[in-house]
């Protein structure tokens, strides 16, 4: 029972971090209408940032992850005045071809700027655990699962009951007829850059102490924060949350009970599959609404 | 004469017999000998990514899984000649079928899954092949990589394994014969009812089922054609590297298939090449020379990508053509501008 409980929590860790990651790229998807494949890069980036600042500056973890928020922002903002505003008439497709561009850059920057070693970041809360029905659990994943539970609830209070946040609803839901009624389009847009680029930052920063940070250390959390907005459909704000907590809970647990004796780990092509399955089931997701084609 | 070099399969002999000029070349000393496999990978993510091409700029759909359809060709080929003993042959035809297979089994599937749901599921489908790449270490060797030798061609009559310098030029060879050979078919094969039938799809899938087209039977085709160019340049790949290693595979190769498309240009045979070139030969045959510049070669093709798209969304091939038709204006001042065809 205490290990079952063990898996619960740490899926809820890990939760955390695929539902932050999963949400800047749904806040991308839905207000620019594009699918941001360097959201892991971005996260690395940034990362690589509070990791400058705690190893070299001996900054603590606090003050550094101020630091990397405040520089995802203005990365983000960058991104969208200089290159996203520019590219209004691009075709879909070409639209995520440009993020591979933007991926293609900074994978190449981050050397320059950070060092070619792989840096390290401590834990929010070094140690200290508490025991509960018999499972152990540690500070720092209580802070990590809260600290997730609470960003994206105050996101949600954002986008559901305040006017910025209907401003995103609207021009979610059609950019030109929002532009038509007043709704400032290109504000939200790089707003919605700029808090997406704070939310990678935390889930790289959540993620940094389990590995390395190195140049490659988001691309499986980036996977599987694409797969969550796949399971949980995009067309909601809270389909790929939920999507995220699924694969983690169901990856854990799939990952425990069904490990081979000579220590293949099956979890995640067993997850992959899983999900392509659904998917031929339910091919917009677990929230989606089928989107009505016109001729 | 004029007809014969605006001819398309004449235009495909000379460039794989200039293509062929690079081993004496480079056996003589004249460029450096690294150039033939520097050159050998361009054509072989060329083949790949020409795969890609037929698949979205024709077909309009979208793969994110080329990388993993590559590895999978790679390892099955390594595993066949390496720890089968099977003839080369044999396992080609074997490596390239058994990945088509699974091209098929997706390419049923699109019907169901569209657009952005199908880019990531096919890089889901992707990461499940590094997966097994990774842990199957009987079949694969695991993270020290599989190991393949130069191909023994004829079912093992040739054999240089006692030379390799003659053995890696045999191999170049049949690169570029490989390469012939499938310039010759996709050119054939979009020219023909194929073509334009995909030509139809993109357009409007609604339209083309009113013109009595197939849909199903048409993507199941673009999937096969696109898994089995990646499944053909994965086997050339893992026979002149001579190693396979699961990392190889990753996201960022499928991504940079996408980039070459689309620096080449989408729709174009020669423009797939060009984009190969610029994204994998650029940096490694030039740039390495200079100075200073080769540290920036990812940040070159970044910003070339994102320039491409936002400004010349043609591609590099787009670009040729222009220059082309400016150059004739000025000599035909008094003749109407000749549109090309777009090939």
């Amino acid at each position: 029972m205490g290990i079952f409980i063990e898996i619960i929590f740490r899926s809820l860790e890990y939760g955390s971090i695929y539902a932050l990651a999963a949400l800047s790229i749904i806040l991308v998807y839905r207000t620019s209408n594009i699918t941001n494949f360097a959201q892991g890069v971005l996260a690395m980036f940034n990362t690589y940032v509070v990791a400058t600042a705690v190893n070299k500056y001996g900054i603590p973890i606090y003050g550094a992850v101020v630091i990397g928020i405040v520089s995802a922002i203005v990365v983000g903002i960058l991104i969208d005045i200089i290159i996203i505003r520019n590219a209004k008439k691009v075709s879909p497709v070409g639209k995520q071809i440009i993020t591979l561009g933007i991926m293609a850059i900074i994978l190449g920057a981050a050397p320059f700027i950070f060092g070619y070693y792989d840096l390290s970041l401590p834990k929010f809360f070094p140690n200290g655990s508490l025991t509960i029905i018999g499972a152990q659990l540690s500070y720092n994943a209580i802070f990590n699962i809260s600290l997730g539970v609470v960003i994206m609830l105050a996101l949600f209070y954002v986008i559901q009951r305040t006017k910025w946040g209907l401003a995103i609803r609207t021009t979610a839901s059609n950019e030109v007829t929002a532009r038509l009624m007043g709704v400032p389009t290109k504000t939200v847009t790089m707003l919605s850059w700029a808090i997406a680029g704070a939310l990678s930052v935390l889930a790289g920063t959540m993620t940094a102490p389990f590995s390395n940070v190195s140049l490659t250390f988001m691309n499986d959390v980036q996977i599987i924060a694409l797969l969550a907005c796949v399971l949980g459909g995009f067309q909601t704000f809270h389909g790929p949350v939920l999507g995220a907590y699924i694969i983690s809970i169901s990856l854990n647990l799939i990952t425990f009970y069904m490990r081979v004796p000579d220590g293949t780990v099956w979890g995640k092509p067993l997850i992959y599959l899983l999900i392509l399955l659904f998917l031929v089931v339910r091919p917009n997701g677990l929230i989606g609404k089928k989107l009505v084609k016109k001729v | 004469m004029k007809k014969l070099v605006k001819n398309s399969y004449f235009q495909f002999l000379l460039l794989a017999l200039a293509l062929l000029l690079i081993v004496p070349l480079a056996s003589l000393g004249i460029i450096p000998s690294s150039i033939v496999v520097n050159i050998a990978t361009v054509i072989i993510y060329g083949i790949a990514a020409l795969g890609l091409n037929i698949l979205l700029g024709f077909s309009g759909l979208i793969s994110l899984g080329t990388a993993g359809f590559m590895g999978l060709g790679a390892y099955l080929s390594a595993y066949f000649t390496y720890q089968m003993n099977l003839p080369f042959e044999v396992s080609l035809i074997l490596s390239i079928l058994i990945p088509t297979l699974i091209g098929i089994l997706i390419g049923f599937v699109s019907l169901k899954i569209e657009g952005l749901y199908l880019a990531i599921a096919t890089l889901a489908v992707a990461e499940v092949f590094r997966e097994i790449f990774i842990q199957f270490d009987f079949f694969t060797g695991g993270s020290s990589g599989a190991k393949a030798a130069y191909p023994k061609l004829f079912f093992g009559l040739l054999d240089l394994s006692k030379q390799p310098i003659v053995a890696r030029s045999v191999t170049y060879c049949l690169i570029v014969f490989v390469l012939l050979v499938i310039l010759f078919l996709s050119f054939n094969l979009l020219k023909g009812y194929i073509g334009r039938s995909f030509n139809a799809m993109r357009g409007s899938e609604h339209a083309a089922q009113a013109m009595g087209i197939n849909i199903l039977r048409y993507r199941i085709i673009a999937f096969a054609i696109a898994t089995a160019f990646a499944a053909l340049a994965g086997v050339l790949y893992v026979h002149i590297i001579r190693i396979s290693y699961p990392t190889t595979w990753n996201m960022n190769l499928s991504l940079d298939m996408l980039a070459i498309i689309v620096i080449g240009g989408f729709r174009s045979l020669y423009g797939t090449f060009v984009g190969s070139f610029v994204v994998y030969g650029m940096s490694e045959i030039f740039l390495k020379k200079i100075d200073g510049i080769s540290e920036y070669a990812y940040i070159i093709k970044g910003v070339l990508i994102i320039l491409v798209i936002l400004f010349y969304p043609g591609g590099i091939m787009q670009l040729f053509r222009d220059i082309r038709q400016k150059i004739r204006q000025l000599f035909k001042k008094d003749k109407e501008v000749i549109h090309e065809p777009v090939r």
